[in-house]
């Protein structure tokens, strides 16, 4: 069967207010960044004991959706379920836009902005893991721009071929995403599991972020989807939530078991605002809920009900990304054991963290960008199909 | 010209712009780890000794030589104060009887500095007499080496400091990360750190610095004689900070 694809007229009044909303949070966003760069970064609220913030939570949280959408993708591009070829054109779009969000925010948050794009490439450091990940997010970004170009030209071979580089490398982003953390010094960092959850994680929200844009896309633009197509990626969403469950299973239950480890476990899971978002946010609204929605046999069957679960996991691993990058700073190195600081000119012990409204500004002009450029890419390219139904019915 | 030439003079050219190239490179030591045969810095590794029983509580020579030398921000606020050298007052219990002591902290100057791993820009780099610097023209702000420093050693210059004490030395502006970096232009120069000197003037000596490979220096024979402790000593970082009394 063949499958046509078309772009979007966009003279529609709800396109355009669309369109506005997006070009005011990107204006928001620029000024804020603007500000930032005029008075320093202290005036996001970051300070020398936190010196990460909301940015790099997004950061992380925009690359995991970029790696799990590209992963969506290769369903038909790699394993040849043509029944997903509909989606293939947009998951690979949203896939780049979202690694562009991921480095806006790792961009806006620096030091020296105006050094960027020089030193990084000059002064390469083979050791860090910090000039590894810019070289597979071009990377991404450059598979993207030809993958995308395969699949508008129709080429079956290098789409394949493409495709499978593509997949091979959203797993290579994402795990030298959570090296960064992972292979660091710090207690709750630490871990060599740490990449493997971040890309069971990329693939929750990846999945989900395709389940909500596709369902959401095709009821406006009036497309006829065929509900089995959504059902199995609610299944699939289903066991890559019950792998993340998995993971931080794992590794919570690692950390309480050392002795030497279990302060920090105990902070991690009960030691503040950050245990709330773990337990509530992550555990109990991105993960059982959506599970319990899915694996039920009722309620997996029903595209709200999908949606509904696929919102929960996108917001249950921002969570993630927020207990994974903050708590690891507010947790204090220990330098002495079993002695007291008793006074210091900086801040001893847990460190507190609160996101400012200037961080929001500028995570919100982020999504501005990034959503203004969802926009136009959907008037200028065809990338939505004109319908998408199921080839087999045995599916 | 056939294929063959072709390919033969395009292949020699190439080979040698690149040696060249790395030849000359290596020869003006801007390639990490090549030496220049007369280097100063060849053959030394600086060290420090921290004697703690001579640290006195409330004496803050050495904190205000270093900020004055080296334009440290200081704001007052402890969010955003930069401290390249800072001191604590601890306190150790055993069973119901405790007691406190000043310890001085700074950057450890590690034989295998996790910053200078991290660093993308290769701005924070061991130079060959061991002394871990930063190049503030270089660094982009990413504060990766704050979160791999195990110390709690480095800061970020969050925000600018309008009043500039030292003018011999540059001022220091925001946007980079910062730490001791041993004084290191007084010690090209065959001089003291500031905190070293400071703490020498007030009659204290706490604070020594010397070359490690030598025998005679008095660090060495410290570090060789004494039971001197370093920080955290099983992450394997090689701090080159010794303290004695802690």
């Amino acid at each position: 069967m063949e499958i046509k694809f078309e772009s979007l007229d966009g003279s529609s009044f709800e396109y355009r207010v669309m369109m506005i909303i997006f070009a005011f949070f990107s204006v928001v966003g620029l000024l804020a960044t603007w500000w930032v760069i005029e008075k320093g970064i202290w005036v996001t609220g970051m300070y020398t004991r936190v010196p990460w913030g909301l940015q790099i939570v997004m950061a992380v949280y925009y690359i995991g959706l970029s790696a799990g959408s590209l992963v969506i993708s290769g369903l038909y591009g790699v394993f040849g379920k043509a029944e997903y070829k509909p989606f293939a054109r947009i998951a690979v779009y949203v896939a780049m836009l979202f690694l562009i969000a991921g480095l806006l925010s790792i961009l806006t948050d620096q030091g020296r902005m105006d050094r960027v794009f020089v030193e990084p490439f000059v002064h390469f450091n083979l050791q860090s893991m910090f000039s590894i990940n810019p070289i597979l997010y071009i990377g991404h970004i450059l598979i993207c721009i030809v993958y995308l170009w395969a699949l508008f030209c129709e080429k079956k071979t290098l789409t394949k071929v493409i495709a499978t580089l593509a997949f091979g490398w959203a797993f290579c982003v994402h795990s030298g995403t959570g090296a960064i953390f992972g292979f660091g010094a710090r207690v709750l960092y630490e871990s060599p599991l740490l990449p493997a959850s971040f890309v069971a994680a990329a693939m929750a929200s990846g999945t989900a972020l395709m389940i909500l844009l596709i369902v959401t896309l095709f009821k406006i633009t009036k497309r006829h989807l065929d509900d089995e197509l959504i059902i199995w990626l609610g299944r699939f969403l289903a066991i890559c939530v019950l792998v993340v469950v998995y993971f931080l299973a794992v590794e919570n239950a690692y950390r309480a078991y050392v002795v030497e480890l279990r302060h920090a476990a105990v902070y991690y899971l009960f030691g503040g605002i950050h245990s709330l978002l773990f337990w509530i946010g992550l555990i109990f609204i991105g993960c059982i809920i959506p599970m319990f929605i899915l694996f039920r046999k009722k309620t997996g069957k029903s595209i709200r009900w999908i949606v509904l679960a696929s919102s929960l996991v996108i917001f249950g691993v921002l969570c993630e990304r927020y207990v994974i990058v903050i708590p690891g700073l507010t947790n204090p190195p220990e330098l002495f054991p079993g002695m007291e600081i008793t006074f210091s000119a900086i801040q001893e012990g847990f460190a507190s963290y609160t996101i400012s409204f200037l961080e929001v500004l500028q995570a919100v002009g982020v999504f501005g960008i990034i959503g203004f450029l969802f926009g136009l890419g959907l008037k200028l390219f065809k990338l939505l199909p004109t319908e998408a139904r199921i080839l087999d019915p045995n599916i | 010209m056939d294929r063959r030439d072709f390919f033969k003079i395009a292949g020699g050219t190439i080979l040698a712009g690149t040696s060249g190239v790395y030849a000359i490179r290596r020869l003006t030591g801007s390639i990490p780890g090549s030496t220049v045969a007369d280097s100063p810095l060849t053959g030394k590794k600086w060290g420090m000794v921290i004697d703690l029983s001579k640290c006195v509580e409330d004496c803050t020579a050495c904190l205000d030589a270093c900020r004055y030398e080296n334009n440290v921000a200081f704001h007052q606020d402890e969010r955003w104060d930069v401290h390249w050298i800072r001191k604590i007052r601890l306190e150790s219990k055993i069973g119901t009887t405790s007691t406190e002591k000043s310890v001085i902290l700074l950057c450890n100057h590690c034989e295998k500095p996790p910053c200078a791993q991290v660093c993308p820009v290769q701005a924070t780099y061991k130079r060959e007499d061991g002394i871990v610097v930063v190049d503030h023209h270089r660094c982009i702000g990413c504060r990766y080496c704050m979160i791999a420093c195990p110390y709690n050693a480095r800061y970020f210059n969050f925000k600018d400091k309008e009043d500039w004490s030292n003018t011999d030395r540059p001022k220091r502006s925001h946007g980079v990360a910062e730490a001791c970096n041993l004084c290191a232009h007084r010690i090209d120069l065959g001089e003291l750190p500031a905190c070293v000197e400071a703490c020498s003037n007030v009659g204290e000596g706490a604070i020594m610095v010397g070359d490690m490979n030598d025998s005679g220096s008095e660090v060495a024979k410290i570090i060789m004689a004494e039971a001197v402790k370093r920080l955290k000593e099983d992450l394997g970082t090689e701090p080159k900070v010794y303290y004695l009394g802690l």
